[in-house]
């Protein structure tokens, strides 16, 4: 597994908004170590039973905590992230969509100087199974087993680990890096975390149209991942200059097309899946074969 | 967000950048009144880009000159965009032509300037371009660098640093994607003057920016009346060619939907991504979308429900179905409270696809038969 498991010590930044609340009851019942929650004001609460604090330094004082998974709205989050960031965190998980690029960039240079790492924003999260569940995902789709996934996605991540669990396939770890132009943790950053987890046999990369982050992993793959990878790229019917949902996720000037991802994945020694039923194939198919030399 | 010329440069001299004398006009008569005295360049305010191409860009020599090319301009639209107005300025006498921009840069993960040497040129297809990284926080120093690097020399290379430092300012507290001057001119007598620009304002920033609130739906005009609707309810909503409409919750998802559906021999009609956690009100003003539109034989509907409840999403097809009995659907309906969901679904006739792939199947043989019970349908597959 990688980043996270059942010993990591997760805070709640808006824990006693509807969405915050919410999910944390969810990622008690899953079994992830919640050991507390932040909302400015309403220090001294209990949300689900974990205690609230006003301040992410309280509340890394009194738990020592290291993940803050963080609910709060947009033009909120930046002020959120440098707040955990201060306080010692070292992996933040932002949940929340609609965040002003600016604002995420302003967070990620700010991560990179603490030499912190964030997962999002605009992501599901991330799950260990049978461990930790930090984010939104429906724990009940993935099962403990050997694949390690990254994705842009959050419903296809589901789409693709349901196919992969209802094949027998389970997972080590899944990582939804979120659907917005800027984040924290990229594909290469997890491809290499995964090459050096024992846990993991075999790799799916799930992609999308826009920017061209797959191109380059698909290189860095290439060069310095011997596990095999399975990618599968949505939006191969995407009309050019449109914007399809996320951030990201649009054709511009002729580039962050499909094919050209595709071609890229190709080109440089990843197995393509054209379905989600495809993937599981592929990856039972690799699982049986020796890793490249 | 994309503003017109006429907004860009009215921000970007409320920032301090130079910009021509103007004024704006919707009809020929109103050039009368105008005395820049002539030459004037006219000017078709369009949101769409190529203007000068598609002859949206003219001078005239005389008043008489400037009214028959006016008439004729302010009917003018370029790739479906409108012409809003004409924005004549007095034609300048130009030494040198630049480019200047700033963008986020997806890949290196902060803004960039973008700058050119030589200006008035589409950027994407030259290969004279500087890019230069813009640190957080920021130093004037960045523009002098900047102007250095394009070879500009004393007063201009002055002129042109505080014009980036300027356009950067303007692009952070605006929260813009894009601040583009192209060309930026420097005049013969030395002065610096943005000659044309275009502003795109980040859309999830809009909310935080009062100056622009409520501009949203005077600058939408490159959707279709039904991805306008869509996104003054708050789904994305692109219209395709095809005739199988398509929901999803989710964007990942909603483009796989779409892929498979065309693998399997069918032709998307739309995507919609009805998002994470939809309620049913907001699941039925989606449905209600995808079926609005004429070219669509059957309506696949594939919901994955993390944070989506699936009895939200099944209460608001009951409503539908009610609606629309002849509607063709195929559901696939999978995740949280899914057994409510069914049971509701089994009183309305409705058939479930737990498979993914057999509902795309499915979805594409009912548009290719015509076996939609929808009577136009028929004749169209």
């Amino acid at each position: 597994m990688i980043l996270v498991d059942k010993h990591t010590k997760v805070i709640v930044q808006g824990i006693t908004g509807k969405m915050g609340a919410a999910h944390t009851k969810r990622m008690i019942e899953y079994g992830t170590n919640i050991v507390g929650g932040v909302t400015p004001g309403k220090g001294g609460e209990k949300m689900h039973g974990a205690p609230v604090f006003d301040t992410v330094k309280q509340a890394v004082e009194a738990t020592e905590a290291t993940c803050s998974v963080i609910f709060v709205p947009p033009y909120l989050a930046l002020d959120a992230g440098c707040e955990a960031l201060d306080a010692g965190i070292s992996l933040l998980v932002l949940i929340t969509e609609g965040i002003p690029p600016l604002d995420t960039a302003k967070l990620v240079a700010q991560v990179k100087a603490k030499g912190a790492k964030l997962i999002g924003p605009n992501c599901p999260g991330i799950i260990t199974p049978g461990q930790s569940l930090i984010g939104i995902l429906p724990g009940s789709i993935f099962k403990s087993g050997p694949v390690g996934m990254v994705s842009k996605s959050g419903t296809l991540t589901y789409e693709i680990a349901l196919a992969l669990t209802e094949s027998g396939l389970g997972q080590s770890t899944c990582v939804g890096t979120g659907g917005d132009p800027i984040k924290g943790v990229d594909y290469q950053e997890c491809l290499t975390m995964f090459e050096n987890d024992p846990a993991t046999e075999v790799i799916v990369m799930i992609g999308e149209i826009g920017g061209n982050a797959e191109e380059e992993a698909a290189a860095f793959i290439k060069k310095s991942i011997k596990k095999p990878v399975i990618g599968f790229i949505a939006g191969q019917t995407a009309p050019p200059g449109k914007r399809m949902g996320h951030a990201g996720a649009i054709i511009s000037g002729g580039k962050g097309t499909a094919e050209s991802k595709l071609e890229a994945f190709k080109a440089n020694g990843v197995r393509v899946a054209m379905t989600p039923a495809e993937v599981a194939k592929q990856v039972a198919d690799a699982l049986k074969q020796p890793a490249k030399a | 967000m994309n503003l017109y010329e006429y907004e860009a440069k009215r921000i970007f001299a409320e920032g301090g950048i130079n910009v021509p004398p103007s004024q704006r006009i919707t009809k020929p008569e109103e050039l009368a009144k105008i005395h820049f005295g002539y030459p004037l360049t006219l000017k078709c305010q369009v949101l769409a880009g190529g203007r000068g191409k598609a002859g949206g860009i003219k001078f005239a020599k005389d008043l008489k000159d400037g009214m028959a090319l006016a008439k004729d301009m302010l009917k003018l639209s370029i790739k479906d965009s409108k012409t809003e107005s004409l924005l004549v300025e007095p034609k300048m006498s130009i030494a040198r032509e630049l480019y200047l921009a700033v963008t986020l840069d997806r890949d290196r993960g902060c803004p960039i300037f973008i700058a050119s040497a030589e200006g008035g040129i589409e950027i994407e297809s030259s290969s004279n371009v500087l890019t230069e990284p813009i640190p957080h926080p920021y130093q004037p120093f960045v523009g002098r660098n900047l102007a250095q690097k394009l070879g500009l020399k004393g007063a201009v290379l002055n002129k042109v640093a505080d014009i980036a430092n300027k356009l950067y300012k303007i692009f952070e507290s605006k929260d813009l994607d894009l601040a583009e001057i192209n060309p930026l001119v420097i005049t013969e007598g030395d002065d610096v003057v943005a000659l044309d620009g275009k502003i795109i304002i980040n859309d999830d920033a809009v909310d935080r920016q009062p100056q622009f609130r409520g501009w949203e739906e005077a600058h939408l005009c490159d959707l279709s009346v039904r991805e306008r609707n869509a996104k003054m309810t708050g789904l994305n909503l692109v219209e395709l060619d095809g005739n199988i409409g398509i929901l999803c919750n989710g964007a990942g998802l909603t483009m796989a939907t779409m892929d498979m559906v065309k693998a399997f021999g069918g032709q998307p009609g739309n995507f919609l991504d009805a998002g994470g956690g939809s309620d049913q009100k907001k699941t039925l003003a989606a449905l209600e979308l995808v079926n609005d539109n004429p070219n669509v034989d059957v309506i696949l509907l594939n919901i994955l429900g993390g944070i989506t409840a699936c009895d939200e999403v099944a209460g608001a097809l009951v409503e539908f179905m009610k609606k629309y009995p002849e509607r063709a659907m195929v559901v696939r309906l999978r995740g949280n409270n899914q057994d409510i969901a069914e049971k509701m679904l089994a009183q309305s006739g409705l058939k479930l696809y737990p498979d993914l792939e057999e509902a795309v199947k499915e979805a594409v043989s009912r548009a290719k038969t015509g076996s939609s019970k929808k009577p136009v349908a028929a004749g169209k597959a």
